[in-house]
C-alpha cells in the first residue's frame, strides 16, 4: 500500500513537472525571440520586447532559466528586476508582465469566483442530475424514459457557447430578465452574491447536468438490478425503500467519482461561462492574460490546472485503495 | 485448432468478437460486428436523419465556391459602400446579398457562411482521423509489448490527460504559429492556413491520449485469449498478430470513438475560434463570425444566428450519429 501511494504520487509530480517543462518549452524554446512570441498577435515596439527580454533574464541560458522557475515554485525566491528585487515565496510563479503582481496571489484571489460558479452549477447537476436519472431508472423502458434519454443527449451535443452567449446576450443584456455576470464575494451579502452569478449557474447547471442525469440512470440501471436489490424487494421492503435506500446508495458512487474529476478539471476555470457572462475567474484570467500577452499568469494558469486535475485524481485514486476492497492496489 | 471447449466457450461468450478462422467459415456466413452495427444504423431513424444533415454541411463546404459562384460574391470582398459611416450595412437581405452583409466591411455573409463549413470540417476529420489513428496504435504497442514500452507510454497518456485542453490549446495556437510564421514574411491567407494546420496539430496532440487508454485496457484482457495465445504459438509474426488478430476486435471501440471526436472538434474550433485562438482572418469560420457578431446582435440578429445555426446544426447531428453508431455497437441496448 505505502509503495502503491509512492508510486502514485512520483506519477502526480512528475506530470506536473513535465507540464512546467512542456509550458516553458512553448515560450521560450522553440524557434524565433520568445521575447517577439510574448507579444503574440499584438505587435509590440522595441521598448516593450525590452523590457520583456529584461524582466524575464532572457539573457540566461534557457536550462538556468527553468530551474529558477521550477525551484522558486517548490522553494520560493527572489526576483531582481529593473534594479528592485521582489520576494516570491513558494509556490512562486513569477510577477505578471502588466500588473507587477505576483501570479500566485493573482490567481488565489481568482479562485473564489471559479468556485462560486462551480459550486451553483455543481449543486444543480446534482439537483436536477440525480432525481430525473433515477426516475428514468426506474421507469426504464418506456416513453418517459426514452424522451429523457433523448433529451438530454440532445441539449449535451449542443456546442455549449452557444446557448450560453444567447442566454447572455438576448435574456442578460437585451431584455434583462436576469442580472448581467458580475462578481461580488459572499461577504457582500448572499443575494448580491447569488443574483451575479444566477445567469451563469442556470445555463452551466442545465446544459452539464445532461451528463449526470445519464450517468445517473445508468448506474441505477445497473445496481437494481443487482441480488440484494431482488432480495429487498422479495422480502416486502416498499418499492421507494428500495430505490432511494438500498439502489440509489449504491449507484451515487461511481457518479461521486465522476463528480469529483469533473470539479478538478473545471478548476482550471469554466473559460467559456467566464468569458460570457463576464465572471473574472481563472478562466477568464487566462484568456485576458493571453490577450495581453502576460506570460508569466498564462503559465501559472496552465501549471496550476493541471496541478489540480493531477491532485483530484491522486484523492481519488488513493481514496478509492483505501475505500474499496475490490481495488487491488499492488 | 478448430476444435476444443476452450474455443466454443470463448465464442459463446462473445459472439462475433473473437474472429474464429477457418472453422466458422463453413458453417455459416458470420456477420462481422460493423456490418451487425450498419444494419441496425440504417433503420434508426435519429441515425439516417442526422447523417443527412451532415452529409448537406459537407456538400456546403465541398462546393463553397460554386455556390458564393451563384450568388455572384465571394467571402474577402470588401464592400464598402454597402456599410454607412458607422459601420451598419445599409442593406438588408437582397437578391446580391443573400444573408446580407457585414458590418464594417461589407463582405457578403451568404459566401462567408458557406466557406465557413470548410475550416471546421476539415479540421474536425482530420483531427479526428490522426487522434484515431495514433491513440490506436500507441494503445495497440503498449498494451501489447507491455514492459518498458508500456510505462512509457502509459506516462505520456498520464500526462496527456492530465493537460488542461481548452487553455492548452488556447495558449499554444498563436505561440505556434508565431515559431512558423510572421505576418512580415507572410501573407495573411498563408498566416491563416498556417494556423488552421497548427490547430490540427494541437488537437491531435492533445487527443490521442483518451482512445490509447481504452485500446490499451481492451489489448491487456485480448492478448490473454485462446486465439492470440494460438496464433503466437505457431509462430505468427508479432505485427500480425497486433494488426490480424487483435486489431479486428477493436473495430468497435475504434469507430465508436472516431464518431464521437468529429463533433467535438468542430465545437472546439468553434469555440476557439469564438475565444479568438482558432481560425483568423481572412479564412471564413463560423466561429470567429459568432463572436465578431455578438457586437451587433441587437441591430443584426441573423448576423449571429446563422453561424450559431450552422454549428449548432452540424455538431448536434454529428453528436447524434456518434451516439447512434455507440448504441449499434453495443451487444446490450435494446431497440
Amino acid at each position: 500500500m505505502l509503495l502503491y501511494i509512492v508510486r502514485r504520487m512520483a506519477l502526480a509530480v512528475s506530470v506536473v513537472f513535465a507540464t512546467m517543462v512542456l509550458a516553458f518549452f512553448l515560450f521560450f524554446a522553440g524557434p524565433g525571440d520568445p521575447a517577439l512570441n510574448l507579444c503574440g498577435d499584438a505587435k509590440c515596439n522595441t521598448q516593450r520586447v525590452e523590457e520583456i527580454r529584461k524582466s524575464f533574464h532572457l539573457d540566461e541560458p534557457v536550462s538556468k532559466q527553468f530551474a529558477d522557475y521550477a525551484l522558486g515554485v517548490v522553494a520560493g525566491r527572489e526576483i531582481t528586476s529593473g534594479g528592485f528585487t521582489k520576494p516570491c515565496p513558494a509556490p512562486c510563479l513569477g510577477y505578471s508582465f502588466k500588473t507587477d503582481q505576483p501570479v500566485t496571489g493573482l490567481l488565489v484571489a481568482r479562485i473564489p469566483v471559479t468556485l462560486s460558479i462551480l459550486c451553483g452549477a455543481f449543486v444543480i447537476y446534482l439537483l436536477i442530475g440525480i432525481p430525473t436519472g433515477v426516475y428514468a431508472a426506474n421507469r426504464r423502458g418506456t416513453a418517459v424514459d426514452r424522451a429523457i434519454v433523448g433529451t438530454t443527449q440532445t441539449i449535451g451535443s449542443i456546442p455549449y457557447f452557444v446557448p450560453a452567449l444567447l442566454f447572455s446576450l438576448y435574456l442578460t443584456i437585451l431584455h434583462p430578465l436576469f442580472p448581467r455576470g458580475d462578481y461580488h464575494p459572499l461577504s457582500e451579502g448572499l443575494v448580491k452574491w447569488a443574483s451575479g452569478l444566477l445567469a451563469a449557474w442556470i445555463v452551466l447547471g442545465i446544459f452539464g447536468s445532461t451528463g449526470y442525469t445519464r450517468y445517473v440512470r445508468a448506474s441505477m440501471v445497473e445496481s437494481l438490478a443487482q441480488d440484494y436489490v431482488r432480495t429487498a424487494k422479495s422480502k416486502g421492503i416498499s418499492h421507494h425503500k428500495v430505490l432511494f435506500k438500498h439502489a440509489l446508495r449504491a449507484a451515487l458512487s461511481p457518479v461521486l467519482t465522476i463528480f469529483g474529476l469533473d470539479l478538478a478539471a473545471s478548476f482550471g476555470g469554466v473559460i467559456f461561462t467566464e468569458t460570457i457572462f463576464d465572471l473574472h475567474g481563472v478562466g477568464y484570467t487566462a484568456v485576458n492574460a493571453l490577450r495581453t500577452s502576460d506570460l508569466p499568469v498564462i503559465m501559472g494558469c496552465l501549471i496550476f490546472s493541471a496541478a489540480m486535475v493531477v491532485g483530484m485524481n491522486l484523492v481519488v485514486d488513493l481514496v478509492y485503495g483505501f475505500v474499496d476492497p475490490r481495488v487491488k492496489v499492488s | 485448432m478448430s476444435t476444443g471447449p476452450g474455443m466454443s466457450s470463448t465464442a459463446i461468450m462473445t459472439p462475433g468478437g473473437a474472429p474464429t478462422p477457418a472453422a466458422a467459415v463453413d458453417v455459416k456466413p458470420g456477420r462481422s460486428p460493423s456490418r451487425i452495427a450498419f444494419e441496425r444504423l440504417r433503420v434508426d431513424k435519429v441515425a439516417v436523419i442526422s447523417f443527412f444533415v451532415v452529409i448537406f454541411f459537407v456538400v456546403i463546404a465541398v462546393s463553397a465556391p460554386l455556390l458564393a459562384g451563384l450568388s455572384g460574391q465571394s467571402p474577402t470582398y470588401v464592400n464598402s459602400e454597402l456599410v454607412d459611416a458607422y459601420g451598419y450595412p445599409t442593406i438588408g437581405f437582397t437578391s446580391d446579398h443573400w444573408f446580407g452583409v457585414e458590418p464594417l466591411l461589407g463582405r457578403d455573409l451568404f459566401a462567408r457562411w458557406v466557406y465557413g463549413a470548410r475550416p471546421s470540417l476539415i479540421v474536425a476529420f482530420i483531427s479526428a482521423v490522426a487522434t484515431t489513428a495514433i491513440g490506436t496504435i500507441a494503445g495497440l504497442t503498449a498494451g501489447f509489448l507491455g514492459g518498458v514500452v508500456d510505462r512509457v507510454i502509459s506516462w505520456f497518456i498520464d500526462f496527456v490527460l492530465a493537460l488542461p485542453f481548452l487553455l492548452f490549446v488556447l495558449v499554444a495556437v498563436p505561440i505556434a504559429t508565431s515559431w512558423f510564421g510572421s505576418p512580415e514574411s507572410m501573407e495573411a491567407v498563408q498566416i491563416s492556413q498556417l494556423r488552421m494546420w497548427i490547430l490540427i496539430s494541437v488537437f491531435v496532440l492533445l487527443g490521442w491520449a483518451g482512445l490509447a487508454r481504452l485500446v490499451r485496457g481492451e489489448v491487456l484482457s485480448l492478448r490473454e485469449r485462446e486465439f492470440v495465445q494460438a496464433a503466437k504459438a505457431i509462430g505468427v509474426p508479432t505485427r500480425r498478430v497486433l494488426f490480424r488478430e487483435i486489431l479486428p476486435n477493436l473495430s468497435g471501440p475504434i469507430i465508436v470513438s472516431l464518431t464521437i471526436a468529429i463533433p467535438s472538434y468542430v465545437s472546439a474550433e468553434a469555440g476557439l475560434s469564438l475565444l479568438g485562438a482558432g481560425m483568423i482572418e481572412p479564412t471564413p469560420s463560423w466561429g470567429r463570425t459568432i463572436s465578431e457578431a455578438s457586437r451587433f446582435f441587437a441591430v443584426d440578429p441573423l448576423y449571429l444566428l446563422m453561424p450559431m445555426l450552422a454549428v449548432t446544426a452540424l455538431v448536434l447531428s454529428l453528436s447524434l450519429l456518434g451516439d447512434a453508431v455507440r448504441d449499434a455497437f453495443d451487444p446490450n441496448t435494446r431497440r
